[in-house]
């Protein structure tokens, strides 16, 4: 019963956060004047006349000669319209939603593909860490994550590109498919794919099994390298955690009841050693988005980042206010999401 | 301990206090038990060989054969990166820049600028958190509201724009850092005197008659400055990396500042040709954070008691 | 009186940042079937240490310098003892460990299943993100599958004619546990006894109810897969052999004998007096209050029945009318199944209660061993009677108080430990430590008012 008032509480809790982040967006995107602003809503393609009534009307719309926090409403309003302005930049120019639209599902797809990793190396490692201390693959494990730790994501990058992409020649590492391979197809056309705008899953609707393929190769590098930047604090973190946890006293009491040692390390230590872990992946989640920016531009992969970074090189207003919003967006939901599945994992939470 | 029947008054109790609270006091255990550990010492060494890079290029440039600190030196007529050579130790990177050159005189740069955002982020942030958590009420809300609104935008993205607003260059840079780093603190130092503030030996000095302001200063910044300041050091290694990054991603226009992730960056079209070029400055920045890391966790060891035993 | 646990001179210390703490310091100590021994004594003693050193319990700084304990034809402390004396001054905590992790694989036989150990604080001693009924089911599925399983087969071969019957027996014979499990046993349909006869105990549920529940103990739908695995494990007598590692065997067996561990669960708790155990074993440990954690802690220990439950001061946190009950268990089981205890306490008041005998604690060693009655009516030991003069009682009398503290185990003073406090101090105490001395039969003390005899060093 009470983890629905959790729930509920939680999704009150949304609202003002979202207004907050709203409003910062507000703030920044208004700051730099009100020719800024326009800059942002004017679509690249307007000229002469046109251009001139399309400002006269977006100052009336957003009322523009009004104080700031009437601004805030109106701009609040376009925004949940779904006018999220103009991007004007080389790889895509045109309405912002239609960028998001495009962009969107290739940095969905790494970021996933990372925690994927993420989850499934950090986690045995961790634990394994932690039982075997001070063992030769303990130590070695704990110089290999504070020293990925402490490397710039995009020297990880570098250094995967090198490892597997130029010595071993395994894996390419630009772009999203070898262009070679899309010149024909009725449902690839400059750069993006249909329907899901997700190259892998696409060509695995078409049944076109080598551009799949292909896809699949250019997702390796990217994802690989969000997730080796990140694995490094969550094996440190579950260490300790799993160290205080082998601890207590509820460990001594399973130890005492003769079960077997894997049984004590998997079910009895590693589930609560894993709380913190969830409890700190709304940070983890903020770094693979901080994450994704770099590893897309290094890698020329087409999503949100690489919009991004490209909206920064072209100074364009609308293309970096927009991104921020969504970026912002994206990680307060995700925080919502992990409070909600943290309510579901931990019993004292819920009674 | 035997408590003998006698009058107690404030001022025992808060010699009490003291002599519990402060452990670290002790300098010289303290010094030792640092160098007991070889991988802070280490940390600490090539701290100081960094540190001694920016103050000889702030103010010896001539010893190093440094003509222009502030700006990186390209080489138009050769602008291919070269391997290492006698004449370039290690390397050089497009346009024909040296990198031992570029990246002696990045390395002030950066550090420079990371101690500032670093200086002004974490003390502005830690005032306000340790003010915000001893006041509590309204203003602690407002605080936590604050620092939730910020924290509900990945950081470097949050960076990005305020910097973007404020305008593409390596100060502005500096300043959006700064201003997006010190809700972390406030957020850390609030906990921290949070904590301090529910010890029970603060209970006992409140019962004993102690005056606010005087437990604020004696016995709760004691416990939470430390604890801040060695977060302030660890941290100093993330916000070089971040600041690198920025610059790598390519926020300063037509740069042609001496930065350590500028100059990965020049590299990065070559990387399948002139390796060396984007590896060297990039493994400086993570040699300067594995030390920082290094060092802020043989303080640690020192300052926080319970990892001692 | 046979003994079933024997510790002989055992020495243990632990190595700390602040310095090595010699917990015990040559322990002699044995335990006969049946009886319960107590254990007195202040903390800091090492009381609970000497718990868990016989258990085997014991952490990677922790190192036995001599002795041994004796259980079932093994030397638990052995191979501690064996690497601290190889060791000398190169005590790793790393090497420590493994040992102590093969400890933990050798002993797991008999750790829950032969002797068990109920903890102090039932606060911290339960695993919070999982159900009590599954903390208690699981060392049941663990020692005793071919139980579980017989019993699970004999519901299912019952018919309602059989269990009406059942219902006669009891009445007749008002729950007598012999006749039932007689009759069972000759219906061919054992596993059963036990569970009839925890319903019928039950305080919580009215008679008409507890009819109801044992008619429906009948015919209980097997499906034939699940019928023939819990027939290989009830005669394979565990869940051990290839044929259980197989992926989906392990699992289905599993969570058949785990469904089968929680009704036995709920039986174990409402012996123990518990209303409700059907929800409560759903539940999780921060749902129960104190007492009730306690009663789970220690229907975990005597779930499969051990040979010896060590009890570190099982009623310390619980108040006064838990302590009766547990207290009265003790009892219960001591008589019923010849379970031998060892009960840790710092309360002589209950330790007289329920102890055969009780020995005194006092730095590390037993300072004074005897039968209740004789340790009451006529304590040797000086710090013993301070200790009992020290209880307060109905009688109108000044509290008596033992000046000094327990000392600094780091730097534990010379000779006898009780020397500094002791009012009958005399030099040679100083200088050396006492042997158990015989005072009367089977009444020992540590003490050289009653002999000169001296502790082999």
């Amino acid at each position: 019963m009470k983890l629905w008032a959790y729930i509920a509480r939680r999704l009150l809790l949304f609202i003002p956060t979202l207004i907050g982040l709203t409003f910062i967006v507000f703030v920044l995107s208004h700051a730099g004047g009100n020719n800024l602003v326009l800059a942002e809503y004017i679509n690249p393609r307007l000229t002469g006349e046109a251009r001139a009534l399309l400002i006269q009307k977006l100052t009336d719309e957003f009322h523009l000669n009004q104080p700031l926090y009437i601004q805030y409403f109106y701009w609040l309003y376009q925004v949940l319209q779904g006018n999220w302005g103009f991007t004007n930049t080389p790889i895509f120019s045109g309405s912002v939603i239609t960028a998001i639209d495009l962009f969107f599902p290739n940095t969905a797809m790494i970021t996933v593909v990372a925690s994927i990793l993420i989850w499934v190396i950090g986690i045995p490692l961790g634990v394994y860490s932690a039982v075997n201390r001070d063992s030769a693959t303990d130590q070695v494990l704990r110089v290999g994550s504070f020293t990925l730790y402490a490397m710039p994501i995009y020297l990880i990058a570098v250094a995967l590109i090198l490892a597997l992409g130029v010595y071993l020649k395994l894996i390419p590492f630009a772009g999203v498919v070898n262009p070679i391979f899309v010149s024909n197809l009725p449902w690839y056309n400059s750069g993006i794919s249909y329907p899901t705008h997700v190259l892998l899953i696409d060509s695995i609707l078409h049944g076109d099994w080598i551009v799949a393929w292909d896809a699949f190769l250019h997702l390796i590098l990217p994802s690989l390298t969000l997730a080796l930047a990140i694995v490094a604090s969550i094996i440190r973190i579950l260490r300790a955690s799993m160290l205080e946890v082998l601890e207590q006293d509820y460990i001594r009491l399973a130890w005492s009841k003769g079960i077997a040692a894997k049984l004590v390390y998997n079910l009895h230590a590693r589930k609560n050693a894993l709380l913190p872990v969830l409890t700190l992946y709304g940070l983890t989640v903020a770094g693979l988005l901080g994450g994704a920016v770099v590893v897309e531009t290094v890698f020329s992969y087409p999503g949100i980042g690489y919009w991004t970074t490209q909206a920064l090189l072209n100074n364009d207003v609308g293309g970096i206010m927009a991104s921020t919003l969504l970026f912002g967006l994206i990680l307060v939901t995700a925080n919502l999401v992990l409070d909600i599945l943290y309510a579901f994992v931990d019993p004292r939470i819920r009674y | 301990m035997e408590i003998e029947d006698k009058q107690i008054d404030a001022e025992d109790i808060s010699a009490l206090i003291k002599k519990q609270g402060r452990r670290w006091d002790n300098l010289k255990v303290s010094i030792s038990v640092f160098m007991a550990n070889k991988t802070a010492v280490a940390g600490l060494l090539i701290f100081l060989v960094f540190i001694a890079d920016a103050l000889i290029v702030q103010f010896f440039p001539q010893i190093i054969g440094i003509k222009s600190p502030n700006l990186l030196v390209p080489n138009f007529m050769d602008p291919v990166p070269l391997p290492p050579s006698p004449q370039h130790p290690l390397g050089t990177t497009y346009p024909g820049i040296d990198l031992l050159d570029g990246i002696v005189k990045a390395i002030r740069i950066d550090l420079a600028y990371s101690f500032f955002v670093v200086a002004v982020g974490a003390s502005v942030g830690a005032i306000v958190g340790i003010i915000s958590a001893w006041a509590g009420g309204i203003w602690d809300e407002i605080v936590m509201r604050l620092t939730d609104i910020v924290f509900s935008i990945p950081y470097l993205i949050l960076a990005l724009a305020v910097g973007f607003i404020l305008g593409r260059s390596l100060w502005h840079m500096s300043i959006a850092l700064a201003l997006t780093w010190w809700p972390l603190y406030a957020r850390y130092a609030r906990s921290q005197t949070l904590s301090a503030k529910e010890l029970t030996y603060i209970e006992a000095a409140k019962a004993g008659g102690v005056s606010s302001t005087k437990i604020m200063f004696k016995h709760i910044l004691p416990n939470v400055l430390p604890p801040i300041f060695i977060q302030i050091s660890l941290d100093l290694g993330s916000i070089v990396v971040i600041f690198s990054t920025l610059a790598f991603i390519g926020f300063i226009p037509n740069a042609n500042i001496p930065e350590l992730g500028y100059l990965t960056s020049l590299g990065l079209n070559y990387v399948q040709t002139a390796p060396w070029a984007v590896l060297f400055p990039g493994l400086v920045i993570t040699i300067f954070a594995l030390a920082v890391n290094l060092l802020g966790d043989g303080l640690r060891d020192v300052i926080d008691p319970r990892r001692r035993s | 009186m046979s003994a079933i646990l024997q510790v002989r001179e055992l020495k243990q210390q632990f190595y700390t940042r602040q310095g090595i703490y010699k917990a015990l310091n040559g322990i002699e100590l044995t335990l006969n079937k049946g009886e319960v021994f107590g254990i007195a004594g202040e903390s800091g003693s090492g009381k609970s240490t000497l718990g868990l050193t016989i258990m085997g319990l014991l952490p990677r700084n922790a190192s036995v310098l001599a002795g041994s304990v004796l259980f079932d034809g093994i030397d638990v402390v052995a191979p501690i003892r064996e690497y601290a004396s190889k060791s000398d001054h190169k005590f790793s905590f790393r090497k420590n460990e493994r040992i102590i992790k093969k400890l933990n694989k050798d002993l797991a036989g008999v750790r829950g299943k032969k002797i068990s150990m109920v903890f102090q604080d039932p606060m911290t001693s339960l695993n919070p993100v999982l159900e009590v009924g599954y903390q208690i089911a699981e060392t049941m599925v663990f020692h005793q599958p071919n139980v579980l399983a017989m019993r699970r087969l004999a519901r299912a071969k019952a018919r309602r004619a059989d269990l009406e019957e059942a219902i006669r027996v009891i009445k007749s014979t008002q729950g007598n546990e012999i006749a039932i499990e007689r009759f069972f046993e000759e219906k061919g349909l054992k596993g059963l006894e036990e569970q009839v006869l925890s319903i019928w105990r039950r305080p919580d549920l009215s008679d008409a109810r507890k009819e109801k529940m044992i008619l429906s103990l009948h015919s209980e739908r097997l499906g034939a897969f699940e019928s023939k695995v819990l027939r290989m494990v009830q005669e394979k007598g565990s869940t051990q052999g290839w044929f259980f590692k197989l992926p989906f065997i392990s699992r289905f067996a599993r969570s058949a004998l785990l469904k089968e561990g929680y009704r036995k669960a709920v039986e174990l708790l409402s012996a123990l007096e518990i209303p409700n155990a059907e929800k409560i074993v759903r539940m999780h440990p921060h749902e129960l209050s104190g007492g009730m954690r306690q009663r789970v802690v220690i229907a975990i220990a005597l779930a499969n029945n051990p040979e010896v439950v060590i009890m570190d001061e099982p009623t310390s946190a619980l108040d006064v009318t838990v302590q009766a009950q547990i207290l009265d268990l003790v009892k219960h089981l001591k008589t019923k199944f010849n379970t031998s205890f060892i009960f840790i306490s710092h309360d002589l008041s209950v330790l007289a209660e329920v102890c055969d005998r009780i020995g005194i604690m006092y730095g590390g060693r037993l300072v004074e061993v005897a039968k209740t009655k004789e340790l009451f009516e006529s304590p040797a030991h000086p710090y013993t009677k301070m200790l009992i003069a020290a209880i307060p009682t109905l009688e109108e009398k000044e509290i008596q108080v033992i000046g000094g503290s327990v000392p600094d185990m780091r730097f534990p003073p010379s000779g006898c430990m009780f020397h500094p406090r002791c009012p009958y101090a005399m030099d040679i105490c100083r200088q050396m430590a006492p042997d158990m001395i015989d005072v009367s039969e089977g009444h020992g003390a540590a003490c050289f008012l009653y002999g000169q005899k001296r502790a082999s060093e």
